[in-house]
């Protein structure tokens, strides 16, 4: 669902208040691994980006910086952590996006911080999808996770260093990481905001103002956490709502920093005025249908000025959010089903370069791992383990060829009892099933979508289903395929498709509408969320991507834009909004 | 004979008037192809800009043998109070089977989205609504109509039967819950 500022310029759109799931990821794994045993081992810690004197890579202006946060397994392997958003024209900038790591309290974690300078073609594209190796790189750091935390200040500068790991003669800058455990918090706050009368800063239009809210930190000092889209020539502006989490801001009491600026594509943005309120006053100021004026430093006296121009409050609301583990621990359930590719293409079954061919001693093939894999995780979440299972592109016994046959070769039911009868289903299909063609994906996810549908009426919203499809090459009915999607897109089903082999699944990225572009069928109806995902097994298995990340990423935020968009709310209530600031999970 | 549709008219995004962003007062008009009444109209949004949002919900008669209804943004024009100055931004025609039949209940809250086709069939912005079929009722035990306690439908008798149950007006959910 992330199209809606899929034409703004990268620099203009608002970050950090738009009221994305929480941190309901990172969430979602950490209950996975707390369940597999690893109690109390370790802490979430949220890390704050911020760097001074970059280097100017742009010819015309400054430059575009990201970072990208590493740890550096033990083999010397990096895998990601995360990016930070782009800022645009800044030598100095303050992200606002934070990283999330895991702190092991027993284990040295190393991390690495890339930054790179994002080229303006780039720009407004989600940075997740940036591929790093057409970025010029500014610079990196070093440092393990405890010698941050243990700071004071839980805060720590580190000098930017060339890829080769020396110095050199030039001043690459530094990066400065400040770290900070993750409040668990279910409220949050949303708001409207405006302002009146700002100064003019521009000489030939208005203003073209923007918000950024900073919180004060116990060692002193701000972070910002959120900041507003632009609006463009207006002294009067009013902001799209903004939407706080409260592990964002803190308490209610926490003071904010509520700084307004005019936006200079320069990266130059000219401050207007600001002013420190916490939420509570923020609250106080809608109640009362009050302003508060802005001040700015005043250069003569060091005494702050109070300008004419005010902020107001809108609109105000304060919401429990829930999270995915609120719902799955609740009584909700993910159902989890699964078809198998059963074309041509994956070579003959009984030859060990095929990638059904089934070993004697044991080695598991491609497809064997991806469900073992895939199907270990999401068990966890299906309480009765009977997963539906199918075939696709296969011919059946009957001599003809079917796009979704029972893998377990009843004509009744397709469902078999838990991952063991996923593969003993698959096992025997190989058997009594040959290879044929073509590979579609329509009669799957019809079949899928049918089961989803059902459900709306049986099962009252408590259940939400994962299809999983394994497929070793690029669909036929790509158009029929994301008709078909965009038509379930209003149901409770994910779709998780896993690409085995070594096949070229540009195309099926697709599918994935991760670039921001929502999926259109021919006939012009648009997905109203995104609900496919594409995982390639070749990235997995050379470990840039564990397993459980890469399937509980996209994920919970599926499950949670169905379960909020209808407004259904876990069946016990866990905690009341005034408590809502303790652990999630005990 | 019709139906009573409920439709939310939700938001809109990246319209566009003149090949640049629209600047504002947008309203939205819904009716469905077979009916001969005007259809119903949404209030004028005028900050949104080319990213209108109304949150309005119209309800709109739509004949049994209706297969569209018409969603179509308009912009009021400046020289003119009334709605009858405006020009056309975009217009979906949404065909009826997206919400009503397949194996949804009948009364089920639907999330839509589409492309807006302007005047030249030109691609111009998306607009999102939500759509609920009324389900006729007897008696004043329907509650709010957005909120999801307000579905309803009896829960298909033993596991695995696909006979599809059409939307039965018992509010068995609600009973249970607040007994």
């Amino acid at each position: 669902m992330g199209g809606c500022f899929s034409d703004m310029e990268g620099g203009k759109q608002a970050v950090g208040g738009l009221g994305k799931g929480a941190n309901a990821q990172n969430d979602a794994v950490d209950f996975f691994f707390r369940s597999q045993g690893f109690h109390q081992m370790f802490t979430q810690v949220e890390l704050s980006l911020s760097a001074s004197s970059l280097l100017d890579r742009d010819i015309a202006s400054k430059s575009d910086p990201m970072v990208v946060v590493f740890a550096k397994k033990r083999d010397g392997k990096c895998e990601e952590l995360g990016r930070t958003e782009v800022i645009m024209n800044s030598l100095n900038p303050e992200w606002i996006e934070k990283i999330s790591v895991a702190f092991h309290f027993e284990i040295v974690q190393p991390l690495e911080f890339h930054v790179y300078d994002i080229d303006t073609k780039y720009h407004g594209i989600p940075t997740k999808t940036l591929k790093l190796g057409d970025q010029d790189f500014l610079g990196m750091a070093s440092c393990t996770l405890s010698e941050i935390v243990t700071k004071r200040s839980r805060r720590l500068t580190l000098r930017l260093l060339e890829k080769s790991g020396n110095g050199g003669p030039r001043n690459l800058g530094e990066i400065t990481v400040h770290a900070e455990e993750t409040v668990a918090s279910r409220s949050v706050v949303e708001m409207v905001l405006r302002c009146s009368r700002l100064d003019n800063k521009d000489v030939f239009s208005k203003s073209d103002p923007f918000l950024r809210i900073s919180r004060m930190v116990e060692s002193g000092g701000y972070i910002p956490i959120c900041k507003t889209e632009v609006i463009n020539d207006n002294l009067n502006p009013k902001w799209r709502p903004v939407c706080l989490g409260g592990h964002k801001f803190g308490s209610k009491e926490n003071p904010l920093l509520i700084e307004c600026f005019d936006f200079n594509s320069s990266g130059d943005h000219v401050l207007i005025g600001k002013m420190q309120k916490s939420v509570a006053d923020l609250e106080k100021l809608y109640k009362e249908r009050r302003g508060a004026n802005f001040v700015i430093s005043s250069t003569s006296h060091g005494k702050e000025k109070v300008l004419k121009g005010e902020l107001f409050v809108d609109q105000y609301c304060e919401k429990e959010q829930f999270s995915f583990i609120d719902y799955v621990s609740n009584g909700f359930e993910l159902n989890f089903m699964v078809a198998v590719d059963f074309t041509a293409s994956n070579g003959n079954p009984l030859h060990s370069d095929s990638l059904h061919y089934i070993d004697a001693h044991g080695r598991l093939n491609s497809y064997q791992k991806a469900i073992m894999e895939v199907g270990e995780v999401i068990q966890f979440y299906d309480s009765d383990r009977r997963f539906p299972a199918w075939g696709f592109g296969g011919k059946i016994p009957d001599g003809t060829v079917s796009h979704c046959f029972n893998l377990n070769g009843s004509p009744g039911t397709s469902e078999v009892a838990g991952v063991e009868g996923i593969m003993d289903a698959y096992g025997s299909a190989l058997r009594s099933v040959s290879l044929s063609g073509p590979t579609l994906f329509g009669p799957v996810i019809n079949m899928a979508a049918q089961i989803a549908g059902q459900s709306l009426t049986s099962h009252n919203h408590t259940m939400y289903y994962v299809l999983l499809i394994i497929t070793d090459g690029v669909v036929t009915d790509l158009q029929e395929t994301i008709n078909a999607l965009v038509k379930k897109s209003d149901l409770p089903l994910s779709i998780l498709i896993v690409g085995v082999g070594n096949a070229d699944f540009k195309s099926m990225e697709v599918l994935d509408a991760d670039n921001g572009h929502r999926l259109e069928s021919s006939s012009g109806r648009i997905a109203t969320r995104d609900i496919v995902q594409f995982v390639s097994m070749r990235e997995v298995h050379s470990g840039q991507i564990s397993v459980v990340q890469a399937l509980l990423e996209e994920l919970p935020e599926q499950f949670l834009s169905f379960m909020r968009s209808r407004d259904v709310k876990p069946l016990s209530q866990p905690s009341h909004f005034s408590q809502a600031s303790t652990s999630s999970i005990q | 004979m019709s139906r009573t549709v409920e439709v939310t008219v939700l938001s809109a995004e990246n319209l566009q008037m003149n090949r640049k962003p629209a600047r504002g007062n947008t309203f939205v008009t819904v009716h469905s192809d077979a009916s001969t009444d005007a259809g119903a109209v949404t209030k004028v949004d005028s900050e949104g800009g080319s990213y209108p949002s109304w949150n309005e919900k119209v309800v709109v008669n739509v004949p049994l043998h209706a297969r569209f209804i018409s969603v179509e943004v308009k912009c009021k024009t400046s020289s003119s109070s009334s709605l009858t100055g405006s020009n056309s931004v975009g217009v979906a025609r949404i065909p009826v089977s997206d919400f009503i039949g397949g194996y949804v209940p009948e009364n089920q809250l639907h999330f839509l989205s589409y492309r807006l086709w302007d005047g030249n069939v030109r691609r111009n912005g998306v607009i999102n609504i939500s759509v609920r079929v009324k389900v006729p009722e007897r008696s004043s035990c329907s509650s709010s109509s957005m909120s999801f306690a307000a579905v309803t439908g009896v829960p298909v008798a033993g596991n695995g039967s696909t006979g599809v149950v059409t939307g039965i007006p018992a509010l068995w959910l609600n009973y249970q819950r607040n007994p």
